[in-house]
């Protein structure tokens, strides 16, 4: 009788212990665990602002931060968290390239944040927005709001993914891989908070532009020397060269398509 | 074209898209429950009691379907295993995540659907009591919430509580549906989803497929399971003309819809032209056409009397309405916003997000109403209320 009451006990109390420890371990958050635990890589800087100039006129379309950026950040192939795109402005003989890099704007009103439904996707304290790829649950809302098509399921962790600032090198002081890279010191970053920063500079010292500015998501990448012809471009309708889906031959495929080994 | 606005994109990249064809699906499968259950409560809360009959028919359809609907949504997320991060995390989002609101609808809808489903047959478990066996005895017990009274009493109170669950559901109902359209609706970077009238178009499509549905399903359930055997030709007129007016308000709100969209739009007017353009065939004569003005046609003919012709449109009707979701859903994402050019989307045939797994949610789909058709006694309520009704004529 007595062992069985002491078994009882026991069952009783492991049942208690198991249920304090999942609510424990998993309790409700309004943002996410990480960010509850205040661990540095979730808070960032608190004092600083980080945004990026992107000089275009120093842009000569050479790739080396699309490149950096994947050898840093391990973006599968085929996937890109930043790219160059490259354009052909006007008619023979009045014509010239064009070149825009694009990588995820850090917008100080991203919509890709607020309808987050898990808060995977959320802004540090310093600007930068990052996503919890412990957390995300990969619906793809974020991915359907945002303006600029700055972000893709990653095909090996199977979570929204995104240029980061480099925030893991930002966290130790160095500047983000295709910063560093960019041969023609197009690509600028800093902390705008600081008045002696080059972007700060920058940015009092050249008119700029951001991508979109309609959307309302107050993008925090400005470019010296954008060519409105090239917004222009994102709504064209006409089908033009698509070097990546002729590559992989996807032109015709369902969209998420890529190829089949890499599923 | 200016010569200086000419430009050739040499190099880009193709930008992601989320959404496949398990999203519109779960739209059609929430949509239809909507609508299945406003129907069963025009009996139930609004008093007319033509639609007695079929009222608990269709309060049983809009439980399965939308029990049925969320797994589109599991089918679709890229980590399924993740799902109880929907409800533990992000709840700051709530204000600003309309996807953050399905947990509390998808929860608190289909309860609400079950408990006034067991309050509408609480009658019938009671009396199967006593030809039951022991365990089917327990069974039917627990399903009338253990309160046997037969009494006048006992019924008035069932009544009096199908009416407050009805009532409370009209709101939750239109909410289930009408966030799938805030879900899209608040989506500023895409030029078609980008609108205050998603919700409301969403609505009005809704009770398009689910009155549909009903018309196809309800003469199979009353032909083959139902106590008489008999299809019963003047409800189905009824849902005829019903169906006939709910495609006269989708109309409408269409129109609104497309006409601030296009003609009187500002930046949006140029894409999307290109897109309806694209896809004119398909949206002019096949879903607006084909499935919304000949069903509407028929409604308010004399070609309603012809059973065949009603079932038809009935389905067809439900089908455009499938296509509106897929071209809306689809459609939207084809739309450029980063490099020029539509993109296309051709869905997979297996796996996640494939035409097999939708093809598996409708088969779910089936087996559910089977089962839940089996469990609850909505044949003999259905005599009861001919008999009431219409003087025991059909």
């Amino acid at each position: 009788m007595s062992i069985d009451k002491s078994r009882r006990g026991f069952l009783k109390k492991s049942a208690i212990t198991s249920i304090l420890g999942v609510s424990s371990a998993q309790a409700f958050s309004l943002k996410n665990p990480g960010r509850d635990a205040k661990d540095p890589k979730y808070i960032g800087n608190k004092s600083a602002h980080y945004v990026m100039v992107i000089d275009l006129r120093q842009c000569v379309g050479c790739q080396a931060c699309s490149s950096a950026c994947k050898v840093e950040n391990q973006v599968p192939t085929q996937q890109y968290r930043t790219f160059v795109n490259e354009y052909e402005l006007g008619e023979f003989p009045l014509v010239r390239k064009a070149y825009l890099p694009q990588l995820c704007n850090h917008c100080a009103e991203p919509s890709c944040v607020s309808v987050c439904p898990t808060g995977a996707t959320f802004k540090r304290e310093d600007g930068v927005v990052v996503v919890d790829s412990e957390v995300c649950w990969g619906c793809g809302y974020c991915i359907s709001a945002c303006p600029y098509d700055k972000r893709y399921f990653n095909y090996e962790t199977k979570v929204a993914d995104k240029c980061t600032f480099c925030a893991h090198r930002v966290d130790k002081g160095f500047l983000p891989a295709c910063v560093e890279t960019c041969v023609g010191g197009a690509r600028v970053f800093g902390n705008v908070n600081d008045s002696n920063s080059d972007v700060a500079k920058l940015l009092s010292t050249f008119p700029t532009d951001v991508l979109k500015p309609e959307q309302g998501n107050k993008p925090q990448v400005f470019y010296i020397g954008l060519d409105n012809r090239i917004e222009k471009v994102h709504n064209a309708t006409h089908l033009l060269d698509d070097i990546v889906r002729k590559e992989n031959g996807a032109l015709h495929k369902e969209w998420v398509k890529l190829p089949k080994e890499n599923r | 074209m200016d010569m200086q606005t000419i430009m050739t994109t040499i190099a880009a990249i193709s930008p992601a898209r989320a959404w496949g064809i398990d999203v519109p699906n779960y739209f059609w499968f929430t949509g239809s429950s909507a609508a299945a259950f406003i129907i069963s409560s025009f009996a139930h809360v609004f008093g007319f009691k033509q639609f007695k009959p079929i009222a608990g028919f269709s309060l049983l359809l809009a439980f399965v379907l939308l029990i049925v609907a969320p797994l589109n949504l599991i089918d679709d997320l890229k980590q399924p295993g993740r799902l109880v991060n929907f409800f533990l995390y992000g709840w700051e989002n709530f204000g600003t995540s309309p996807m953050k609101w399905g947990v509390l609808l998808l929860m608190a809808y289909p309860t609400l659907i079950f408990f006034e489903a067991l309050i509408l047959y609480r009658a019938y478990f009671v009396k199967k009591i006593d030809n039951a066996g022991n365990f089917m005895q327990k069974v039917y017990k627990t399903l009338a919430f253990g309160r046997l009274g037969l009494d006048k009493e006992n019924l008035e109170k069932d009544h009096r509580l199908g009416f407050i669950l009805g009532a409370i559901g009209i709101p939750l109902a239109l909410s289930v549906h009408g966030y799938t359209g805030y879900i899209l609706g608040v989506v500023h970077a895409n030029v078609l989803w980008y609108t205050p009238l998603m919700p409301v178009l969403f609505l009005a499509s809704a009770m398009v497929s689910g009155t549909g549905l009903l018309i196809v399903l309800l003469p199979i359930a009353q032909k083959f399971f139902s106590k008489a055997r008999q299809v019963d030709m003047d409800m189905m007129k009824r849902l005829a003309v019903l169906l006939s007016w709910f495609i006269v308000i989708d109309l409408v709100i269409r129109v609104l819809w497309l006409s601030f969209a296009m003609p009187f739009g500002g930046a949006t007017r140029e894409p999307l032209y290109q897109f309806f353009a694209m896809h004119s065939t398909m949206i002019i004569y096949v879903e607006y056409l084909l499935c919304l003005i000949v069903p509407m046609m028929v409604g308010f003919s004399k070609l309603k009397n012809y059973f065949w012709i009603v079932v038809s449109v009935g389905f067809i009707s439900a089908v455009g309405v499938w296509l509106f979701r897929w071209n809306t859903v689809i459609g939207g994402q084809e739309i450029p916003r980063s490099m020029p050019g539509f993109m296309h989307y051709i869905p997979e045939i297996f796996g996640q997000n494939s035409i097999v797994s939708v093809s598996a949610n409708w088969a779910l789909l089936i087996a559910m109403l089977s089962l839940i058709m089996v469990i609850f006694p909505w044949d003999e309520e259905m005599e009861d209320c001919y008999k009431g009704v219409n003087n025991g004529k059909k």
